[in-house]
């Protein structure tokens, strides 16, 4: 029997088997994990006790933080609303609404396998009377879907808005035009491609095939045409994207030929922190209030240093449950996020730390310059410095500017604008950002912020 | 009552790794202890108990799960377990070769593990110096910890 344990142990890969299951039903097992590793974090939480009192942010400090959000907010809003502004009809007024959520899992996925849906930190019931198109800047980004129908089915009006981005499948085509060099336009239909496709949108149909062949570079703009067809009217003169032309060279005196065409959208799914919808002034109807239990609150709890802490791991103390992935906050600068345990513990991994991806928002220090929408990753950390690679849809060739760093949405317990550190680019590598965060003394007395799940189903 | 012993000792390990960080000592991977103590001395019957204990450790300082955890830690295990019995005679020079394998494997699998399941982790960057100072370190410090509790009660009896 001993001889055969040591050939073949069961027991251990019959662990092996458990945590295999454990990662395929983890909400089954999450409230055991939490119940284990809070009676672990039991032992550094006795021993913290010695550690000393919380300390605050200085007042200079957080008074920063403040001017820095309320820059950010102004020179952001401007920038969404106002390119859309001046291709709208002076009726519409534009209503500006933070995403809460982007959705990108399973069906939710749409063109070149980007994540296609948002939630918006609006409800349905609020946004009941606005158009079904959605902007930012001067591009069209998706349609509003109403509670009740499609990929909304099973949304209540005091739910989240949900919006379906342009490369979604449920998403109608769109007619659009681009201009040639010769100064005629093409017209065409683009649709969502397949999550295969090199790209989130393809061209579908063209009014002049023979010449959309013998497109032989990309980078054309397409705006769109005016079409009402009944689900969903579109304002003419919307950015969609530049065009990414898939085909044969022409080689040897021969005329290209294009075998697909593409575009490209000028921004990236995955950082989208804030977007508009148009409101009819002559139809506004009363707007009811979000719903007071659905608002971000935040809960004080001290964060305390575990060992090692300067690689990015902290203990948090906090009465109550934390949702996951909560910031943990000190007067306006983001430590981290918040992994809930049992017993009033969790564990905070600092920005640095972490190795997820990150919606983020870069206000640079040109006061000139729009703000940028980045989805970045944490690539190395060293002390209070960490690497960033980061991708942005719009003029992926230009070096990213210095500036300062904020979070972008992040789901519902990381909301947009939570100050990071100051960035600056990095002279070798033009996608990777330099970020200093700033070192303070543990322990900390912070602010987590949660969200109760959303209410008002039907 | 060696289990409780374990269970409230084991995991702090990975935080004692953290003062002796902090104090500018080599880097050493405590969860590399943890996989040459468990393939090479511990108990058999005891091991799917023993590597829970060393997943929490894990889970304290790592940003992934805690099943992560148990797989990034248990399949060197379960990989290195059958060549025990061979591992007479040069036992100071398989040590350092399974502590160095050990220190490959697991960032490597931590790597793996983050991109399947979607749980990236500082801990998956695989760093030389570690691997070398893993198998320079790791044989002489398992003598000391295999005569200490919790490591002392679990050790198999030959």
């Amino acid at each position: 029997m001993r001889q055969q344990a040591a050939v073949f142990p069961v027991g251990l890969y019959g662990m092996l088997l458990f945590a295999l299951c454990w990662l395929t039903l983890p909400n089954v097992f999450a409230p055991l994990e939490r119940l284990l590793l809070g009676a672990v974090c039991l032992v550094p939480r006795a021993a913290s006790e010695w550690s000393g009192q919380p300390a605050f942010a200085a007042e200079a400090d957080a008074r920063e933080r403040t001017e820095l959000r309320t820059a950010l907010a102004t020179r952001l809003r401007g920038e969404d609303i106002g390119g859309g502004r001046a291709l709208l009809a002076s009726d519409l007024e534009p209503v500006y609404c933070a995403v809460r959520e982007v959705l990108g899992d399973g069906s939710r996925r749409g063109g070149a396998g980007q994540p296609a849906e948002l939630l918006l930190e609006a409800t349905h019931a609020e946004l009941d009377d606005c158009a079904a198109f959605v902007t930012k800047g001067d591009a069209l980004l998706g349609f509003l879907v109403p509670a009740g129908i499609g990929v909304a089915a099973d949304d209540g009006p005091g739910q989240p808005a949900r919006v379906v981005l342009l490369h979604h499948r449920a998403a109608p085509p769109v007619y659009a035009a681009m201009p040639l060099d010769d100064g005629a336009h093409l017209r065409l239909v683009v649709r969502g491609a397949a999550t295969v496709d090199p790209a989130p949108l393809r061209v579908d149909l063209w009014d002049d095939p023979y010449r959309a062949a013998r497109l032989d570079r990309g980078g054309h703009v397409v705006r769109t045409l005016a079409l009402d067809d009944g689900a969903a009217a579109v304002p003419p003169g919307l950015q969609l994207g530049r065009t990414r032309i898939w085909g044969y060279d022409g080689d040897d005196g021969q005329a290209a030929l294009a075998i697909g065409v593409f575009v490209v959208p000028p921004y990236e799914p995955r950082a989208l922190s804030h977007v508009v919808v148009w409101r009819d002034r002559r139809r506004a109807t009363a707007v009811p209030a979000a719903a007071p239990a659905d608002a971000p609150q935040r809960r004080f709890a001290v964060v305390r240093d575990l060992p090692g802490a300067v690689h990015g791991r902290h203990l948090l103390i906090a009465a109550g449950e934390i949702a996951a992935g909560a910031a943990v906050v000190q007067q306006g600068m983001l430590l981290g996020t918040a992994r809930d345990l049992a017993f009033g513990l969790g564990l905070v991994t600092s920005f640095g730390a972490s190795r997820h991806r990150w919606s983020l928002l870069l206000l640079p220090d040109d006061p000139e310059a729009p703000p940028r929408e980045l989805d970045g990753r944490v690539v190395r950390a060293a002390g209070h410095e960490a690497w960033v690679a980061c991708h942005t849809a719009a003029d992926a060739n230009a070096r990213l500017p210095a500036g300062q760093l904020f979070t972008g949405s992040n789901g519902p317990g990381c909301p947009a604008g939570l100050w990071i550190g100051s960035a600056e680019p990095v002279a070798d590598d033009r996608t990777l950002l330099l970020v200093r965060t700033r070192p303070l003394p543990s322990p900390r007395a912070v602010e987590v912020w949660t969200r109760p799940e959303p209410s008002g189903g039907r | 009552m060696r289990w409780l012993w374990w269970f409230v000792l084991a995991p702090q390990t990975f935080l004692l790794a953290g003062f002796w960080r902090d104090a500018g000592l080599p880097p050493l991977d405590v969860a590399v202890l943890f996989c040459v103590f468990l393939a090479l001395f511990a108990d058999r019957a005891a091991l799917p108990w023993l590597l829970l204990g060393a997943a929490l450790g894990r889970a304290l300082v790592d940003e992934a799960s805690l099943p992560v955890q148990i797989l990034v830690l248990g399949v060197p295990v379960a990989v290195l377990l059958p060549l025990r019995s061979l591992f007479f005679g040069q036992r100071w020079l398989w040590q350092a070769v399974a502590a160095a394998a050990c220190a490959v494997a697991v960032p490597r699998l931590a790597g793996l593990c983050g991109r399947l399941f979607d749980q990236p982790s500082a801990s998956a960057q695989l760093d030389g110096m570690a691997v070398l100072w893993a198998a320079l370190l790791l044989p002489p410090l398992l003598v000391v910890l295999r005569r200490l509790p919790p490591f002392r009660a679990f050790e198999e009896r030959t």
